[in-house]
């Protein structure tokens, strides 16, 4: 094929979406609902990505207490709990996220997907809201695990409300799972698969991360004015989330056409 | 393309000029800052004098005197720092352009900029590190700028890492655009977050500055503006040449 300095690259055509009779036209809410059952069925049958995430996120908590068993009495772990758990949920998050869009194109799902007359950015919608509920799942068995093996014997006593700690893991797991989505759905097609994954997501993450961590500190320590921080540092990462899903939601079109 | 070349070559040498000059007006023609204070956390090893009591702040921090020798850097750290987030924008606005258009050399001046920008963000943390030894007393300090700066250097790296991984010339356009735009979130956040929260490090222009160190710092701005812009425009051009002799040697061949 002769080349030119500066070409056009042929976009595939966009399939035109056959003229549906309209009583037969699927709404984008059925659509949506259709994906996301599609992933949870799956899940159902084979049980692989809960059953690895979650194997996976206890051994990480077993290795934590290596580090830990050498810090000694003054130790404040209450400080770095948060940290702790978050790291836990980021590397089991980059294992479940490599999982649910793998499956997709060793079994031919996403070609099938893109074949289906359905909106790109619903696939991106319906993709990241189930593996949203997965990190939800894997997070109902790990916070609890990660608080009676580390805060247990009323380390915190003293902190504010646990709903408030609900809503940081919540809004993070939000901006993990948005931007998460768009980020397997390109490291899929690549060399590295999981590698590039990591590369990209974490740094991505960071900011997210850092607001979430210390937001959750906050409560955890629980200081004079806590309640003020909390919610400045939440509404950060709402911002935060926003723009990540949007990004996402405007960019997956591209990344699926290619 | 010729024109355009000798341009960029004119502009290196006279951003050269420009930032040698600003080099000496630093240190000849500037009003000297002799007197400095830095704010740290933690006590640390340092060779600096202590503060005086009257200048310490009653949080518990320390406050530790510093040389006015260190704050010359200012002429160059800011101005690179400063280019760094400019040819990074430049690097996603090609990208977008390049989604929406699809043109090929939309793909390449979108990588030579994120290039430029990479150069850029490595000049900007070593000439940092070496004013942050000599201010802070440390090589790193985990403070907002610094730590999203970081995250800039990574994101840009992660960038050549995902271009390096896919064959289809297609799919690593679209990807690296898609991935420039999502990586170029971090440089507003970079860039305004020590005027949100309390951070260690200085804000430039929140308060006036004299002529006598304005004027070198404008000409270095601009010195290093001319060589970011000659390096983008004579990288552009060399990979127009890569290109041209690849197809001629397709051509020979077959």
């Amino acid at each position: 094929m002769a080349q030119s300095n500066d070409y056009v690259m042929e976009r595939k055509p966009k399939e035109k979406k056959p003229e549906t009779p309209s009583k037969i036209k699927v709404s984008n809410w059925r659509q949506f609902k259709a994906i996301i059952r599609k992933d949870i069925v799956m899940e159902m049958r084979t049980k692989e990505m809960i059953t690895s995430m979650g194997l996976y996120a206890l051994l990480v908590l077993v290795i934590y207490y290596i580090a830990l068993s050498q810090a000694g009495q003054g130790f404040d772990f209450t400080r770095i709990a948060a940290g702790l758990l978050f790291l836990a949920i980021i590397f089991t998050s980059l294992l479940g996220l490599n999982r649910s869009l793998v499956h997709e194109q060793d079994q031919g799902c996403l070609e099938a997907l893109l074949l289906a007359p359905i909106d790109r950015p619903i696939i991106f919608l319906g993709k990241a809201v189930g593996n949203f509920i997965f990190l939800c799942i894997v997070e109902v068995f790990i916070v609890p695990i990660f608080y009676f093996l580390f805060l247990g014997g009323g380390a915190l006593a003293q902190s504010g409300p646990w709903w408030m700690l609900v809503v940081a893991i919540l809004v993070g797991s939000v901006g993990i799972a948005g931007a998460g989505t768009l980020m397997a759905t390109m490291s899929v097609n690549t060399r590295g698969k999981d590698f590039i994954l990591a590369v990209m997501f974490v740094p991505v993450m960071f900011p997210l991360l850092l607001i979430i961590v210390t937001a959750m500190t906050s409560v955890i320590v629980a200081n004079p004015g806590y309640v003020a921080s909390f919610w400045q540092q939440i509404a950060g990462a709402v911002v935060f989330d926003v723009v990540m899903v949007g990004v996402g939601y405007v960019l997956y079109d591209f990344v699926l056409g290619a | 393309m010729g024109k355009q070349i000798k341009i960029a070559i004119t502009l290196v040498i006279v951003g050269g000029l420009l930032t040698t000059a600003a080099f000496l007006m630093a240190f000849y023609t500037a009003e000297v800052q002799t007197f400095g204070f830095a704010t740290l956390n933690k006590a640390v090893d340092t060779v600096y004098p202590l503060a005086p009591a009257n200048m310490q702040p009653t949080d518990g921090s320390i406050n530790y005197q510093r040389p006015g020798f260190a704050q010359k850097i200012f002429y160059f750290h800011v101005p690179i720092a400063e280019a760094s987030f400019l040819v990074f924008t430049i690097a996603g606005i090609f990208a977008v352009l390049f989604l929406r258009k699809r043109r090929k050399s939309y793909d390449t001046k979108s990588r030579i900029a994120m290039e430029t920008a990479l150069i850029f963000v490595i000049a900007t943390m070593l000439t940092g590190d070496i004013w942050t030894r000599a201010s802070w007393g440390v090589w790193w300090e985990w403070e907002p700028r610094l730590t999203t700066y970081l995250i800039m250097m990574l994101l840009m790296i992660a960038y050549f890492v995902l271009r390096n991984s896919i064959e289809d010339e297609e799919r690593r356009a679209t990807y690296s655009a898609v991935f420039a735009i999502v990586a170029w979130i971090d440089a507003p956040i970079s860039f305004f977050i020590t005027r949100l929260i309390p951070s260690t490090h200085p804000i430039v222009f929140k308060s006036g500055m004299a002529p006598s160190i304005l004027i070198p710092f404008i000409i270095a701005q601009v010195g290093m503006l001319m060589i970011g812009y000659a390096i983008f425009v004579l990288r552009v051009g060399e990979e127009d040449l890569r290109t041209r002799l690849d197809i001629s040697k397709e051509a020979l061949e077959g």
